[in-house]
């Protein structure tokens, strides 16, 4: 009830904002430009990244930075393919660290195995991890909410068991990927690599969630009835959200394969599930910034607490900084979720409406 | 044939372990509407805290479990209080999310308290090495106590549902849970009952399958409890019966399946592995969704406009 009443004050007030048509589309406008102007900055800044920290730390210190900002721009694209189908479409998917694994077996199996050219790997990880998403977007149709939320997540426990099968079968215990283009295994140039192809796929998720496909996406997660009754195709555009996440994810996964030069069934179980999850929540769902926040969470956090003297002793107590991470990461997991329910990103939208008010106040008097 | 009946008995025995977690699963995903994926976690501690009194002060088993029994309402209050309060208005996928995190943290806790038990443990019970031959046909001890205390488990819970105010209380407030506050139920005390009962069932469970496994870990219940929520779901997420015959379901046809694939290969590949038996259970699971998307006993979900 207070919440609706807060709601209809917001909007009344939101009327009174607006004195004509030229201030709103100014703010708009500015808006607009702000966000350009972020992303360019965002895009300089990752950019001169590496140089400015080796300056800064000299190039033989411990910690490599680029390398694990490699690492979170990878996630990043990960937590925006389940952005896009959980925040957005609301399609509680917990099966794209099925995309993520199989795509980078198929890399690694086309590259080591079959010889075949780097680029070709990528491209046909991406389309069958595509091609995966259309056969889980079917039953998603059918099947809706927990039993989803269950049925995707047996999706990553069978292709996690069958791709530890297929190492079992094939006798090996790493499945190192090899042949890598020279360029990319020097770090910096993967970084920048990866850093390119997270900043392509940011642009064209932010067209997409503004496009005629992610208008559709935002309708059916708000009511699927209503989307339907105005003549919204729900069949296509679920189908069309799970294949989009999963192409993505799949380009993630095979990015993961190249980073870390190996592929392994652990990328496909659970743990994968809640990272990605956890990026997507802690960020904010249905948020672009949200889901690079997530994704620095996610990837930082580890690295953070790994920097801990192990083992740790709190009183009596010994702990195991391994085993601290996982309790830390779920600590903070649960408490970002009890405080900021909507994500790290509404904090952004905290401070701008704060401005928003001081602002009108200063206007009125 | 004899090879087989002892198959299928011993699926039933699984089956009903896997069908008791759904049983709790069910429950407060029913009444408070969370997805409970630490429920593998609570199941873990209450057995790592039996294992402890039985191996620590050398207690008596039975003594043992009673006070687990215990340790197990004050877990389920705890977390009422603790975790389920505070998330109660967020939405369904945040709510289940907030388990796996506090799964995480319930392990770690666990691990922290009670190191030894990051590796298996053997878990010490009187039922151990004692079975019943009836004409060849085998019963161990531990598997006629599961099928009897889920018999009686099931029972208990339907007159508690069914014939007490709590319990229809509660059946209430899974149905509407503003009319229910207003006919003068104590939702909160509802939940409370909810959460301490579900923790008691997933004691209960965790110390039969340590029993009937041998050993006892703080992961031992993971990969149970995919297969729980898979009996769950398939059962209808809704109906405290589907959710039983739905884990004896699976607990059938994990047990069927190992026995017709055992031994066998197909060419390089070993199929009598547990991956390929998973994948049979999960795909057979996805396609009676895909026929009964409420699952075998579920109600049809309405949509309201």
């Amino acid at each position: 009830m207070a919440s609706k009443h807060a709601r209809e004050q917001e909007l009344a007030s939101l009327d009174s904002v607006q004195p004509g048509e030229s201030r709103a589309s100014l703010l708009q406008r500015l808006s607009t430009w702000r966000i350009g102007l972020a992303g360019l900055v965002g895009i300089i800044l990752v950019a001169l990244l590496p140089t400015i920290y080796d300056q800064i730390f000299g190039f033989s210190s411990g910690f490599e930075l680029h390398n694990s900002v490699t690492m979170i721009a990878i996630l990043a694209i990960a937590a925006l393919a389940q952005n896009v189908l959980t925040g957005t479409a609301a399609q509680p998917s917990l099966g794209n660290a099925a995309f993520f694994g199989v795509s980078a077996y198929i890399l690694t199996w086309l590259v080591s195995d079959l010889n075949q050219p780097f680029w070709v790997g990528i491209i046909v990880a991406v389309l069958a991890s595509a091609a995966l998403g259309i056969i889980v977007g079917g039953p998603a149709l059918r099947i809706s909410g927990a039993h989803l939320a269950i049925a995707t997540l047996g999706l990553v426990v069978i292709a996690g068991a069958l791709l530890n099968l297929w190492d079992t079968t094939a006798g090996r215990q790493n499945y190192d990927l090899s042949n890598i283009p020279d360029f990319l295994t020097d770090d910096h140039a993967l970084y920048y690599f990866v850093a390119a192809i997270l900043v392509i796929v940011i642009f064209l998720v932010y067209h997409l969630l503004r496009a005629r496909v992610g208008r559709a996406w935002i309708a059916l997660r708000d009511d699927e009835t209503a989307a339907e009754a105005f003549g919204i195709n729900l069949t296509k555009y679920k189908v069309q959200a799970f294949v989009i996440s999963a192409a993505l994810t799949g380009l993630a996964g095979a990015l993961w394969a190249t980073w870390a030069t190996t592929a392994s069934s652990s990328m496909s179980s659970l743990d994968q599930t809640i990272a990605f999850l956890t990026m997507i929540i802690v960020g904010g769902l249905g948020s672009i910034s949200g889901s690079i926040l997530g994704a620095i969470f996610v990837g930082f956090l580890p690295i953070l607490l790994g920097q801990l003297p192990s083992p740790l002793a709190l009183g009596s107590v010994q702990l195991q900084v391994s085993t601290l991470t996982t309790g830390v990461y779920g600590l903070l997991l649960l408490l970002a979720l009890i405080f900021f329910p909507s994500g790290l990103s509404s904090l952004g939208g905290i401070g701008s409406n704060l401005v928003r008010r001081v602002n009108k106040r200063g206007g009125t008097q | 044939m004899l090879a087989f009946l002892q198959v299928v008995i011993a699926g039933l025995v699984t089956g009903s372990l896997y069908g008791l977690l759904a049983l709790g699963i069910v429950l407060i995903y029913r009444t408070t509407g969370v997805l409970n994926f630490a429920y593998g976690a609570i199941a873990a501690l209450c057995t790592g805290f039996c294992f402890i009194l039985i191996t620590g002060p050398h207690l008596n088993f039975w003594l043992a479990l009673v006070l687990t029994l215990l340790f197990a309402l004050v877990i389920g209050v705890i977390l009422e209080r603790g975790f389920a309060r505070p998330v109660l208005h967020t939405p369904v996928f945040t709510k289940a999310i907030a388990t796996l995190a506090l799964a995480l943290v319930l392990e770690t806790i666990g691990l922290a308290i009670w190191p030894q038990l990051a590796s298996p443990q053997h878990f010490l019970t009187p039922f151990e090495g004692k079975a019943l031959n009836l004409h060849g046909l085998y019963f161990s001890a531990i598997d006629l106590v599961i099928l009897v205390v889920t018999a009686l488990l099931m029972l208990g819970l339907h007159l508690f549902l069914s014939r007490t105010r709590q319990g229809i209380a509660m059946r209430a407030m899974a149905d509407n849970l503003a009319a229910t506050r207003l006919m003068g139920a104590s939702v909160g005390r509802i939940f409370l009952v909810v959460w301490a009962l579900s923790a008691l069932v997933a004691a209960l469970c965790g110390v039969l399958l340590a029993s009937q496994q041998e050993m006892v870990s703080l992961q031992f219940m993971d990969p149970v409890l995919l297969l729980a929520f898979v009996g769950a779901v398939l059962g209808g997420l809704d109906s405290l019966p589907g959710a039983l015959i739905g884990g004896i379901l699976i607990g059938l046809a994990d047990n069927i399946l190992g026995f017709v694939l055992a031994g066998h290969t197909l060419g390089p590949l070993n199929i009598s592995d547990p991956g390929i038996r998973e994948t049979l259970i999960f795909g057979g699971f996805v396609l009676v969704l895909l026929f009964r998307p409420q699952g075998l006993w579920g109600r049809a979900l309405l949509r309201r406009v």
